[in-house]
């Protein structure tokens, strides 16, 4: 997904991912992204959860306007079906 | 032996997704396109008057889509421009390296195209791309290097031609 992201990034247009695989990421090297220890198939986490799911799509689009470091890899440390999302 | 190679394939994605410290080694011991530039384009104006797409790989299609191809060992580099006002029941998921119940039963776990559609209601976006991009994942071989010089930068040309201005991408 991340050489997806750079190819986006490269035509001029600011991107972020959401990441479940960090080793991954560190080594593809995307503009922004958003990591979360969530199991495969939950990038947003519960199904139904709108808040969760919410949030982690804030969070991401937030990162579009906070993040100046290219390269930087948010961890907001919302631990699986533990965190409460309000 | 092709049903085995199927059961076998079915027992690692429950295993992967189940236990994250096998996924973490799989990652360091695969070799992956690695970079040391990174590509960076700025925020052009406030989130609240961008036009938001979304690309996701986690396999997702309209049902009257051709299916990506799970048959490729190497996997499926095409993509599925999805119009993002297409309803829930028109979607699908093809993809067998990932579990995707979960997805199966509420799109936004791996698409958010029910949340980013509240975000603009409430005038957080200004606005959503008029098409979602669907890739599969699980791309290697061959594919990779049609991914990276055809597909991925035709989607952002297309991107571009949508009006995005920013673009949120999700795995599987």
């Amino acid at each position: 997904m991340g050489l997806i992201q750079r190819a986006i990034e490269a035509e001029g247009i600011p991107t972020v991912g959401i990441s479940i695989l960090k080793e991954v990421t560190q080594k593809v090297r995307p503009s922004r992204a958003l990591f979360l220890r969530y199991p495969f198939g939950h990038p947003l986490g519960e199904a139904f959860h709108v808040a969760q799911q919410r949030t982690i799509l804030s969070d991401a689009l937030a990162a579009l306007e906070t993040v100046t470091q290219p390269g930087t890899i948010l961890e907001p440390g919302y631990r699986w079906r533990r965190h409460r999302f309000d | 032996m092709r049903i085995s190679h199927e059961i076998a394939n079915a027992v690692f994605v429950k295993l992967y997704k189940h236990l994250p410290w096998l996924a973490s080694g799989w990652a360091r011991r695969r070799r992956f396109v690695e970079s040391q530039d990174i590509p960076w384009a700025p925020l052009a104006k406030p989130l609240s008057e961008s036009v938001v797409a979304l690309v996701t790989t986690a396999g997702v299609h309209l049902k009257s889509q051709e299916p990506f191809d799970m048959d490729d060992p190497d996997g499926d580099p095409s993509f599925r421009a999805i119009p993002s006002d297409a309803r829930r029941g028109d979607l699908a998921i093809t993809h067998k390296y990932y579990d995707h119940s979960a997805a199966d039963r509420d799109i936004n776990v791996v698409l958010p195209l029910d949340r980013l559609r509240e975000l603009w209601a409430e005038k957080r976006i200004g606005g959503i791309g008029p098409f979602v991009y669907g890739f599969m994942g699980h791309i290697d071989g061959p594919h990779l290097r049609t991914l990276m010089e055809k597909t991925a930068p035709e989607v952002a040309r297309l991107l571009k031609r949508d009006g995005a201005n920013a673009t949120v991408l999700t795995p599987a």
